[in-house]
């Protein structure tokens, strides 16, 4: 079985795709990179995947599941931290973890005390009884990961989990995510721009480049003899030149008056 | 090298209003766009010719004012004028107004003076407010009827007077939406110092209804100097007053002084409002109980949970704690004063209808979180979409919520009023509690279908900021008229046949009809909700224009 299983996924908006005749396929166990330029489809695909968007046409099986069939078995059991979060913002921290368990199916109890573990993992246990809105931006990308994590998902969905994020906290984020994967608990599928954390992290990886997918395999596979970033860049076929045009910039008189 | 420097322009509001004008076309060219921008004119289409037909009556008052021999004619005219049309005008925008503004936390990244800004914001929020055109139309009409009158040069003085009266209302509107707004934030003792203030607030207002001078000012002559707290109607009408007299000069201090308050006023609201804006979030904790041990929610799976999450946000937004603590104060007021007036020959149903009014008053006064449920979510909509839950859960359970916070206000404004007019018969008591209830299912029903239909990002807290859409507020009118409609029609039947208490008995009925047919219908909204859920994820979790 796999985790994930698409074909021919596409994706319309007014005509024109955003997503083209995605194949992907997401081993179970694997940490899978999804990598591509900006607007090459990663959230589109992952909005898809998670049940956000519905597909112009193709299938998308996750866990087994036909995810057209039966959205909500998929749901629960996935965790997801999307892009521009997914969190409410007049709860606490501590009130957003154990509701988002129980949404999720646990007991109160069982959500409450899994909450407090992931409130001490992820070092917010300080700031449990802070409404959400009064959160920095690290702190919720934290929190909604852990909101990902508390039903214990088979498969998670991370879009740029990193960004926004310290050096400190993405070294524990990433070791957390190394530790679940390695032991087996689960599938990790996970977008990101920062090539060199996602080198470190992933077993398979998939470039997407305006819509479609360019290339898949181990990380071993797509990168050859190469870095990854040589490999993404040989791939989008893009190496773009340092701009030439902005010649005003850095020079005196480039600034209005009196700014 | 040197290049010659790019000429320096007053920096920002220009840009900003081209900024604002381009973001309203984008939305009317976008997906429902259209029917937006008909909704808006048709707000405008209702309130012109209605502030026309008023400011008609207004000109003929001012006219006669203005050729009265000085004395009681002209002064009570002017007074009334001056004084209800401050009132209303303030008292519609602090309750009902959905207006567009500016949210300056967003703003002060740019290189543009926030003072500028803020003006631009309360400049912007009356030419975009149908009410507020309406006032301006009243005093219109009130310039041209004393022109009319008496043309001269004094007209010219006095169309000063009446813009700097408007800009002062203006002004007086922003000072006490930025302070409750301000006072709202945080701890619970605020909130209740501005349930406390809105209270007293009120009761000046309320009771500076009657006539020009006030009922009680007539009342209590000590406390005639509470007139001056209405410092924009005061002020204007020293002014005026002495300018309909003929006696341009002696209005001139009383003009300086009114400018000067107007100003002043301004610059205080846009003090406490930067300052807001700077101090970033609420930076406050609330008492949470880490107790895991409480039995768990009474609702079944995961309803349960879902229920407590609205629960706790709606009890948290600033503008459902004020209202649950300002609504009973009026409601004592009202049983105060209303008994005395509810005479006649139908006073039996006349002294239910404050209770009837309350019923009624309650599910238009939490209108916002009906007519738009999902828009105070904001990103956190994404998890009601990704969590394993049926669409029409999240719907029910947002209604059961917000039907709790309405029930318990009802109860709380009833016991007040109740307990100041005295024992009602059961037949009012019930017919009330029925109304209430029974209004729910309808509203909410309808108010599930247009929340979907017509997202818009809510604010959490800026009280001046629009979170229903024209469209959304036009059919929440009609939604709210036809209800009503349809439960006035056993108070025509229970007057025909001469006996009142089949009305707790009729609205009883038809709220078992409404329950039913808003749990009939909540499947076929949630699939409603599946099919728009881009739509309301692009809307509700994108980000607020300015």
């Amino acid at each position: 079985m796999l985790a994930v299983e698409t074909q021919g996924l596409t994706r319309l908006f007014d005509g024109k795709p955003a997503v083209l005749e995605l194949g992907l396929v997401v081993p179970v166990g694997a940490f899978y990179g999804f990598l591509g330029p900006n607007g090459a489809g990663k959230s589109t695909t992952m909005k898809m995947l998670t049940g956000l968007l519905a597909p112009t046409s193709g299938t998308a099986r996750v866990l087994g599941i036909d995810l057209a069939r039966d959205a909500l078995a998929v749901k629960a059991l996935t965790g997801v931290v999307p892009d521009g979060l997914n969190l409410f913002e007049r709860l606490t921290g501590a009130e957003q973890l154990r509701i988002h368990g129980q949404l999720y199916g646990l007991a109160r109890r069982e959500a409450a005390r899994r909450a407090f573990e992931l409130l001490e993992a992820l070092e917010l246990v300080g700031d449990a009884d802070k409404l959400v809105q009064d959160y920095s931006h690290g702190m919720k990308k934290r929190l909604a990961l852990g909101c990902a994590l508390i039903h214990g998902p088979k498969l998670l969905f991370l879009d740029e989990p990193f960004e926004g994020i310290d050096a400190v906290a993405v070294a524990g984020i990433r070791r957390m995510l190394q530790d679940l994967v390695s032991r087996g608990a689960m599938t990790i599928f996970l977008t990101s721009h920062v090539l060199e954390v996602v080198e470190r992290l992933v077993s398979h990886v998939g470039i997407i480049h305006r819509g479609r997918l360019v290339a898949q395999g181990t990380l071993d596979e797509v990168r050859a003899s190469g870095t990854l970033e040589e490999t993404f860049i040989r791939a989008v076929g893009e190496e773009r030149p340092a701009p030439q045009a902005l010649s005003w910039l850095g020079r005196e008189g480039g600034a209005p008056e009196g700014t | 090298m040197s290049t010659r420097a790019p000429a320096r322009r007053a920096p920002g509001l220009a840009d900003l209003a081209e900024l604002r004008l381009l973001l309203a076309w984008r939305r009317l060219r976008g997906r429902g766009g259209a029917a937006e921008g008909v909704a808006q004119l048709l707000l405008f289409a209702v309130s012109l010719p209605a502030s026309i037909l008023f400011a008609a009556l207004v000109g003929v008052g001012s006219f006669r004012a203005a050729r009265a021999p000085h004395g009681l004619q002209a002064t009570v005219t002017i007074a009334a004028v001056l004084y209800g049309l401050w009132q209303t005008w303030t008292a519609v925008s602090l309750t009902m107004s959905e207006r567009d503004a500016i949210d300056l936390r967003r703003l002060l990244v740019y290189p543009v003076a926030p003072a500028r800004l803020y003006l631009l914001g309360l400049g912007t929020s009356i030419v975009g407010d149908p009410f507020a055109l309406f006032w301006l139309v009243l005093l219109a009409g009130m310039l041209v009827g004393a022109a009319l009158a008496r043309p001269g040069a004094w007209i010219l003085l006095l169309a000063l007077e009446l813009a700097i009266f408007a800009a002062a209302t203006v002004a007086f509107i922003a000072l006490a939406q930025e302070t409750l707004g301000r006072l709202a934030r945080s701890r619970r003792w605020r909130e209740l110092a501005a349930a406390t203030a809105i209270a007293g607030w009120l009761l000046i207002v309320f009771s500076s209804s009657a006539g020009g001078g006030g009922a009680l000012r007539g009342a209590l002559p000590v406390l005639r100097q509470l007139r001056w707290i209405l410092y924009p109607a005061a002020l204007a009408t020293e002014a005026v007053e002495r300018l309909y007299g003929g006696r341009p000069l002696a209005s001139l201090p009383w003009l300086a002084i009114l400018a000067a308050a107007a100003a002043t006023t301004g610059w205080l609201a846009y003090r406490i409002g930067i300052s807001t804006a700077r101090s970033g979030g609420e930076a406050g904790r609330v008492a949470v109980s880490r107790d895991a041990s409480r039995p768990g929610s009474p609702f079944p799976e995961r309803f349960g949970p879902l229920f407590e999450k609205e629960l706790r946000t709606l009890t948290r937004h600033p503008a459902a704690r004020i209202y649950v603590l300002a609504l009973p104060a009026v409601a004592a007021f009202l049983g105060w004063k209303a008994p005395a007036y509810l005479v006649g020959d139908l006073a039996e149903l006349l002294r239910a209808l404050p209770l009837f009014g309350l019923a009624a008053y309650v599910h238009l006064g939490l209108q916002v979180f009906w007519v738009n449920c999902l828009g105070f979510e904001r990103g956190g909509a994404r998890a009601l979409f990704l969590a394993p839950i049926a669409p029409e859960q999240v719907l029910a359970a947002k209604n059961l919520a917000l039907f709790a916070c309405a029930t318990a206000v009802f109860a709380l404004a009833a016991s007040a009023y109740l307990m100041v007019a005295g024992a009602q018969p059961l037949w009012v008591v019930a017919g009330a509690l029925a109304l209430e209830v029974g209004l729910a299912p309808v509203l909410y029903g309808l108010g599930n279908i247009l929340s979907i239909a017509t997202p818009r990002v809510a604010p959490f807290g800026l009280q001046r900021a629009g979170s229903v859409s024209s469209l959304a507020a036009l059919a929440a009118m009609g939604i709210t008229s036809g209800a009503l409609v349809v439960f006035a029609l056993p108070v025509m039947g229970a007057l025909w046949l001469d006996a009142l208490w089949v009305l707790p008995v009729a609205w009883t009925v038809l709220a078992a009809g409404a329950a039913a047919a808003w749990k009939v219908t909540l499947p076929l909204v949630g699939r409603f909700l599946v099919r728009r859920r881009e739509q309301v994820l692009a809307v509700v979790c994108g980000e607020a224009g300015i």
